[in-house]
């Protein structure tokens, strides 16, 4: 297990360097960034001194290293914009987006766990079929636009619930709705189909033939093992989530990290940016080590193998 | 066998309802069994062997079997058509027990074989978490699991496939069954485990006052093993009889196909005598006796007439127009 995580690590910092060598390289083919600091009457003389003081006068090797050196502690330029830290402004949001990531998940999951079971224990009854109709429409139908229809209805017209900002339990109910909506048919089949395939299993019909209640072999003894393929696609989500939210963050007005990361592409603030893609690929990285992790937690197998 | 009845079975049938037709796999089953008795089940792979045990539970395989017929009745007690929630409260695991064929399949992987073990006797009552922890490391200990309180809380993974058997056996036991079915129990076993699972299920049955259906293809395991066997051909029982007296003189074709076709020590050289033909098709059974068509001693009546069971010389039952 420990050589596991080790290599598992070691795969994490290879895909944060990759991320780092792709900012880099298309930091530097996105154009003279000096052109975009200095003034339009900057004579030949500023940019020299503004490339030699930026560094971008010395090989592209060096100055891979000195990104990679400034990455590494977390430096990746003040933000043009605020004249701050990027790397600062983005984790200073970062648990805005956690919150409505992890409201969003428990939201998919308390929806698709009872869904996913109940459509394999009575399969083609009303349960299952209401399912995947609900599949399809999750499927089919992008969040931000639940996210509109949300606003719409129970915001604008009905007034139940908040439609903008972050603030207290209410504030997060429809962002979470719309941003958890397309997990759940994914989840709701994975449980499905990995439910059925257990509960013709010879140990759920040798856990029947000892008289263990129906609802302890299914709620208990097969849903653990039903969970085994659903952490990964749970990693998958959650991390899409935390680095995908950006549309759903606009949609609602969130204050996270996807929205001020699509705020400063509009402005080319391009340290934010970059801190930002980099940021997106360690939470990546970090998630799935995570469910990596969990796998052991569920399936013995696993951790022992 | 004397002793009281413990399993009175009565033309027992279950039927499988398959999209590509009706399976009979049960075709009117009759048999009984007395406590501490063990009766063998024989018979080919698809005989019905197997569903005739799972209908004894009440589970056949849903959503297509059904017991459409016939009765099951334990100390007097009727089965068939008991809801749902008694049988799994009072029969499953509490008056009948299945240890299933394979194994390596039979447990849950995600748990550990102390809590496995623990689960039928929290699920009917006998005891609460931790004590019915205490309880299954007894059940682990009976079956001969060394060390049985530290590899309680070891994994299925982490056991050998014979030392598996033994968990099964133990989570059957657990509640302390009247009767206990084996299904094939040591099938997927090495020949040397096998004979060690065999000794542990006769002692098993001996201390707990079990009686014991044994389901096998093996004539050999059964002879060992059996007072009393059940040859099965296409879903009935075609002869009932006495185990010495089934291998010393098989009164049913089949029966006596069945015993020749078994190689003998000390016979070498000998041709071993295959049975003509294949096994009907389930979905098509031939008319009349299912046999029939493999038959040496056919006749017309065969063909158009299934024959009652009937009692022969020796205590026996054959179902056979040879000996009607």
């Amino acid at each position: 297990m420990s050589g596991y995580i080790a290599r598992r690590l070691l795969q994490g910092v290879v895909a944060i360097v990759g991320a780092l060598l792709i900012v880099f390289v298309a930091q530097r083919l996105s154009g003279d960034p000096v052109a975009l600091m200095l003034p339009m009457d900057a004579t030949e003389e500023d940019f020299a001194a503004m490339r030699q003081a930026l560094g971008l006068d010395r090989p592209l090797p060096v100055q891979f290293v000195v990104f990679i050196a400034n990455a590494v502690q977390g430096d990746f330029g003040d933000s043009y914009q605020w004249q701050a830290p990027a790397m600062a402004l983005l984790l200073e949001r970062l648990p805005a987006t956690l919150e409505l990531a992890l409201a969003g998940l428990v939201f998919a999951l308390l929806l698709a766990v009872p869904l996913g079971v109940i459509s394999a224990v009575h399969r083609g009854g009303l349960v299952d079929r209401v399912a995947k109709i609900f599949a399809m429409l999750g499927q089919a139908v992008p969040g931000f636009w639940i996210g509109l229809l949300l606003i719409l209805f129970i915001a604008v017209e009905l007034q139940w619930l908040p439609a903008f900002g972050r603030g207290g339990f209410a504030n997060l109910v429809l962002p979470a709705i719309a941003l958890g909506w397309y997990p759940v048919a994914a989840m709701t089949r994975t449980l499905r189909s990995s439910m059925l395939d257990i509960l013709d299993s010879d140990y759920v019909r040798m856990e029947r033939a000892i008289g263990l209640p129906e609802r302890w072999i299914v709620w208990r003894f097969a849903l653990r093992n039903a969970f085994v393929p659903l952490v990964t696609m749970i990693g998958v989500y959650f991390a899409n989530m935390l680095g995908g939210a950006f549309v759903i963050e606009v949609v609602f007005a969130w204050p996270g990290v996807g929205r001020a990361v699509v705020d400063a592409v509009f402005a080319r603030d391009f340290p934010v940016v970059q801190a930002g893609v980099v940021l997106a690929a360690v939470v990546f990285v970090v998630v799935n080590l995570i469910v990596d992790l969990s796998y052991g937690f569920i399936d013995p197998r696993i951790r022992h193998g | 066998m004397s002793a009281a009845k413990l399993l009175e079975v009565r033309d027992l049938k279950t039927h499988l309802f398959l999209k590509r037709g009706v399976l009979k796999a049960v075709d009117g089953v009759s048999f009984d069994l007395a406590a501490r008795e063990t009766l063998g089940l024989i018979g080919e792979s698809g005989s019905g062997k197997t569903m005739t045990g799972l209908s004894l539970l009440g589970l056949p395989p849903k959503p297509a079997g059904r017991i459409v017929e016939g009765s099951v009745k334990l100390d007097g007690r009727e089965l068939v058509g008991l809801p749902e929630d008694v049988l799994v409260d009072e029969v499953r695991g509490r008056q009948i027990a299945m240890i299933s064929q394979d194994p390596m399949t039979s447990l849950n992987p995600v748990f550990t074989v102390g809590a496995q073990v623990a689960a039928p006797i929290r699920a009917h009552g006998l005891a609460e978490a931790s004590a019915a922890m205490g309880m299954a490391v007894d059940e682990l200990d009976r079956v001969r699991v060394p060390s049985a309180r530290e590899r309680s809380r070891d994994y299925p993974h982490q056991f050998s496939g014979g030392m598996r058997q033994r968990v099964v056996a133990a989570m059957a036991i657990a509640c302390r069954p009247r009767l206990l079915i084996a299904d094939e129990p040591t099938s997927a076993l090495d020949v040397t485990i096998q004979v060690q699972f065999m000794d542990l299920i006769e002692r098993l049955q001996a201390e707990t006052d079990a009686a014991l259906l044994f389901i096998t293809h093996d004539l050999g395991v059964a002879a060992s093993l059996c007072h009393r066997i059940a040859v099965m051909y296409a879903g009935r029982i075609v002869e009932l009889a006495d185990a010495t007296e089934l291998y010393a003189a098989p009164k049913h074709p089949y029966s006596q196909g069945l015993l020749a076709s078994v190689p003998k020590l000390g016979r070498r050289g000998e041709r071993l005598t295959a049975i003509p033909g294949n096994p009907p098709n389930p979905l098509d059974l031939p008319s009349g006796c299912a046999f029939h068509p493999r038959c040496p001693h056919a006749t017309e009546q065969c063909r158009r007439e299934a024959p009652p069971a009937v009692q022969v010389d020796g205590g026996g039952e054959v179902a056979c127009w040879l000996h009607a």
